[in-house]
């Protein structure tokens, strides 16, 4: 499903460079639900961000799903990235002036991938699988965070992409509401699609059928 | 169903009414100045440049002894003559006030009916109006002091006095306002009373065929009908050939028109840099949403149709809002400059392409001016936008120097001027905009400064406070007698003068000439000098001239003979300084004596007498005045006019109005939207730094504190505008005081700054930026810490 290949990456600061990544191998099958675990500062959010596409690589190369994603221009990367992962932050970011049915919509609308019509009946379905449907005509402020990350979880399943990428999803959330989170992931992994959760989770790290530890912009274990 | 795309793009404009207010209120304010200046452009410019052709201008005037409707035929006749229309003139003088007369000029029309040359349009009264009926024009009503069916007094031939009623009005777009020549203009019917007195002049005025605006071959066909009529046994006097197809006014007229296009562009311009800084600002506050949005799929073009679609229904609203207001200002502001060039725009069609064309431009502009920011923010990568490093997506922090520089200043407000000011791109357009008002502003007062100070000047080095004319010459002895009478004079000269012809460079008369005969020892006119020398004790036939000989006599210089042709000979003067004057129409001084001989005027014999009186203020003038009309009329002396200096004085100040009230009324609105700029900046800033208000206020700063700090911030914004304005302001000003001395007066005025306009701006741009920062410091004040802390 993936496959990093000689993956460094290098940023220029006020400091000097700083290299975050240096020199990542690393496969994942499909269906897997890959923990990814580091110190602060050890390379696993940009890992994940040169994953989804939505940085570019200093150099080495990235392939998901038999394509290779890291030398696509901007806007082909844009699309590939609505059909086939979605992607979980740690601050939910949900957009503050739709409804939580809407926030789920708007990736279907920016792909095109199903109907006008359906799209609302699909969200639906959506927050009735993560356990929200009632909220589906509210702002997300009128949620908590538990309740806004499952609506985030729904956004990224919208157009059924069989990779999810989730960074710190439960870095904002209290123990009770990670573990449901984390169940909600291993169920993703079960139905056959590929995860991919950087935490520092101990739970987390025990759900996943493989650990990926990183220091210093390598993997270590 | 909408899309969400787009239910997002009208739900964050309504989610921060206060901000999209602002966003529209900005916008606005360029469609609603550019809106203005060019309704009141497309309105006056087509009847300002077409209304004189329409009142069909006479190509030539003829004076002569008298006037037949045979010799009418006769003259129309003559060859290159299209048409001809006998109009005799009576100059008079009309009662405002006890004692108290202004000049006057009545028209004679033979058929009101069927007016031909230099036409009029009846305004109202009776019409036709009947023989003991005056109709004067319609700005002369105020210069009068009467109104239609009041009765004005007359006084005819200098010691004739008639009272008529005051039958209606007429507008004569041809003649320059009254008010503005501070004399009274009208029409008389060919039976009027009026008529037959000592200073009524027939005159016959003509067109030309073939080739209307060829000035040569006006002359040429005025001469042919001069020969026809002297061959007929007439005396013909002067002859009048006004630039062909000009207004008298055409200059400030086109002026007018010129600023009004200036400013209506300028507002554009200014619109369209305020909409880009606030599409800017919008950008990077918006800079996560559009990182997510990304992140889940959506690609450049489809953010950037989210924004630009926010961009146009702001623009839309700031169309609707500021368009209907740009046009009543624009409609109002049209029909009060019309009044002041005499012009009348009531059937003026509604400028709807104009209009359409501000609508589309008004939605187009921000939409063009908005790509730049929406395309950068567009093309951010997800990483970049959803980072909370501030280096990644804020702007470059501020330099040591900075920091060194703030360190007088207590820590947090030196931190929220860091911060405002790492952001240089606004604060540049900022300043600027607000520093254009203020140009504007402080270039308005300097025009009125240099223009006053040049009026001042040019009536300084005229130390008489009256000009009186006689109807024939008197005695000196007696005139010096009677003087002699009034307490209120003090000393009067008594200076020779004539009309005679300028002859020009090839050898041909032209337009007339003032010829003015001052002893040189007189210290009753002192003028400035741009060249050579005033007249000295000694001289015998040398002349100065004014700015406006060397105009229409190209090539004439220092040392040259100025020729003109008096009483059916030439006669020469050696030029020897060119006097610096504000009057625009050409003057020559030369020696008492040399006009004396050059007119066969008496020694001892005069016409004009100028006097100085005792006070030299408006009131003191006018009471000397009544006693002068008082003292000649007991002695039979009769009075063909009396001109006050200060009225005088007054009449070329009233020129200033025009220039003024479009610098200042255009300036204010650029003011406006340089407020407006600084409020949305400052609000801005607000929004941008909303956690870095809420740090603030956990280590305990109160909501007073960080309002002083915006109100700090805006202070600071108007004091660099101010000092920016007045930079700005000195070629402004020197360029507009150049275009209207050379407009107004023939050559540039001198370069003036006036002493208060930097400081009345420093005082205006202190309550701006007060004002300014009410709603974004409110809006900080109000912000909890929890609320600010958790701002993302």
């Amino acid at each position: 499903m993936i496959a990093l290949r000689g993956l460094t990456k290098t940023f220029e600061t006020p400091a000097g460079s700083f290299a975050a990544l240096r020199g990542i191998d690393l496969d994942i099958p499909q269906g897997e639900l890959v923990a990814v675990v580091g110190r602060s500062g050890s390379g696993k959010s940009t890992l994940l961000n040169l994953i989804a596409g939505m940085d570019r690589p200093s150099g080495g190369t990235v392939s998901v799903g038999g394509r290779a994603i890291h030398d696509l221009g901007a806007d082909r990367l844009a699309k590939w990235r609505g059909q086939s992962v979605g992607v979980v932050f740690q601050f939910f970011q949900l957009l503050p002036t739709l409804t939580v049915a809407e926030n789920v919509m708007l990736p279907m609308d920016f792909a095109g991938r199903h109907p006008g019509r359906e799209r609302r009946a699909r969200a639906l379905d959506l927050l009735q699988r993560v356990d929200v449907p009632e909220q589906a005509d509210k702002l997300p402020s009128a949620l908590s965070g538990g309740q806004q990350q499952r609506v985030a979880i729904a956004r990224a399943l919208a157009n059924d992409p069989p990779l999810i990428l989730a960074d710190e999803p439960t870095g904002n959330l209290d123990s009770a509401t990670s573990g449901a989170i984390f169940s909600l992931f291993g169920e993703l992994a079960r139905s056959g699609k590929t995860v991919v959760i950087v935490t520092h989770e101990r739970e987390a790290v025990s759900g996943a059928s493989r650990t990926v530890t990183l220091a210093d912009g390598r993997v270590v274990a | 169903m909408i899309a969400p795309r787009w239910r997002k793009a009208l739900r964050d404009v309504l989610a921060r009414p206060g901000r999209s207010i602002l966003a529209v209120l900005a916008m606005a304010a360029g469609v609603f100045e550019s809106s203005a200046m060019l309704y009141k452009y497309a309105v006056l410019q087509p009847e300002l440049t077409q209304m004189y052709g329409r009142t069909h201008p006479a190509s030539a005037t003829l004076s002569l002894d008298h006037v037949t409707d045979a010799l009418v035929d006769s003259v129309r006749r003559v060859r290159g003559v299209a048409d001809v229309e006998a109009r005799p003139v009576v100059v008079a003088r009309v009662r405002v006030g006890q004692d108290e007369w202004t000049p006057a000029v009545f028209w004679v029309v033979r058929d009101f009916e069927r007016p031909r040359i230099d036409t009029y349009v009846r305004d109202q009264g009776a019409w036709p109006p009947a023989d003991d009926a005056l109709m004067l024009e319609r700005s002369a009503l105020q210069v009068a002091g009467v109104e239609p069916g009041d009765s004005l007094t007359v006084r005819v031939a200098g010691d004739r006095d008639l009272t008529l009623r005051v039958g209606g009005t007429v507008h004569a777009a041809g003649l320059a306002p009254a008010w503005m020549e501070h004399m009274v203009p009208g029409f008389v019917a060919w039976n009027s009373p009026i008529r037959g007195g000592a200073t009524e002049t027939a005159q016959l005025r003509i067109v030309v065929a073939d080739h209307p605006l060829d000035e040569g071959w006006i002359r040429e066909v005025a001469d042919s009908v001069q020969a026809m009529l002297v061959r007929g046994g007439h005396e013909v006097g002067r002859i009048t050939v006004p630039t062909p197809g000009l207004h008298p006014h055409a200059g400030q007229m086109a002026a007018f028109l010129y600023l009004l296009l200036a400013f209506g562009i300028l507002s554009f311009v200014l619109g369209a840099v305020l909409a880009a800084t606030m599409v800017q600002a919008w950008m990077a506050e918006q800079i996560k949403q559009i990182g997510t949005m990304k992140a889940v799929g959506a690609t450049q073009a489809q953010i950037a149709g989210i924004y630009l679609a926010q961009v146009a229904m702001l623009a839309a609203a700031a169309v609707v809002v500021g368009l209907p207001l740009g046009i009543l200002l624009g409609r109002a502001y049209a029909q009060f400059a019309a009044g002041i060039l005499n012009a009348d725009i009531s059937r003026a069609p509604f400028p709807w392409a104009m209009m359409a064309a501000v609508v589309m431009v008004g939605v187009l502009v921000p939409l063009v001016t908005a790509l730049v920011p929406v395309r950068r923010a567009a093309r951010i990568t997800v990483r970049e936008a959803l980072s909370d490093e501030p280096g990644m997506r804020r702007a470059a922090p501020p330099t040591d120097a900075w920091i060194a520089w703030l360190a007088w200043l207590p820590r947090p407000l030196a931190l929220s001027l860091r911060s405002t000011f790492a952001r240089r791109g606004r604060v540049v357009l900022t300043v600027g905009m607000l520093s254009l008002g203020g140009a504007a502003f402080i270039s308005a007062l300097n025009v009125a400064y240099a223009w006053t100070r040049a009026v001042e000047a040019d009536f300084a080095s005229r130390r008489y406070d009256l000009m009186v004319g006689l109807t024939e010459a008197r005695s000196i002895a007696t005139l010096e007698r009677v003087l002699a009478t009034v307490p209120a004079v003090e000393h009067a000269e008594f200076w020779p003068g004539a009309s005679p012809y300028l002859i020009g460079a090839a050898g041909v008369p032209g337009g007339t000439v003032s010829l003015v005969g001052p002893e040189p020892s007189s210290r009753l006119l002192t003028p400035a000098m741009e060249q050579g020398r005033w007249l000295e004790p000694g001289d015998t036939d040398a002349a100065v001239v004014n700015r406006a000989v060397l105009t229409r006599h190209g090539g004439l210089g220092m040392g040259d003979s100025v020729r003109v042709r008096i009483q059916g000979r030439n006669v020469a003067f050696a030029v020897v300084g060119v006097a610096k004057e504000l009057y625009p129409m050409p003057v020559i001084y030369a020696p008492r004596g040399a006009v004396l001989a050059a007119t066969g005027q008496s020694n001892e014999m005069a016409r004009s007498i100028r006097v100085v009186t005792r006070g030299h203020d408006d009131l003191s003038q006018r009471a000397a005045a009544r006693e002068l009309e008082r003292a000649f009329a007991s002695e039979g002396i009769t009075v063909s006019g009396m001109q006050r200096m200060q009225d005088a004085k007054q009449g070329i100040l009233d020129h200033l109005v025009i220039i003024l009230s479009v610098l200042t009324a255009a300036a204010l609105v650029v003011v406006v939207v340089g407020s407006l700029a600084l409020t949305s900046t400052l609000t801005l800033n607000v929004i941008q730094r909303t956690r870095e208000i809420g740090v603030l206020g956990a280590i305990g700063a109160t909501p007073r504190t960080i309002a002083s700090h915006v109100w700090f911030e805006a202070m600071v914004f108007g004091a660099l505008s101010w000092a920016v304005a007045n930079l700005m302001a000195l070629p402004s000003s020197w360029l507009l005081e150049t275009v209207t001395g050379r407009i107004f007066f023939g050559s540039p005025l001198d370069f003036r700054l006036s002493p208060v306009a930097s400081a009345l701006w420093l005082l205006l741009v202190v309550v701006l930026a007060t004002a300014s920062s009410v709603y974004p410091a409110q809006r900080a004040a109000r912000l909890s810490v929890r609320e600010a802390l958790a701002h993302v």
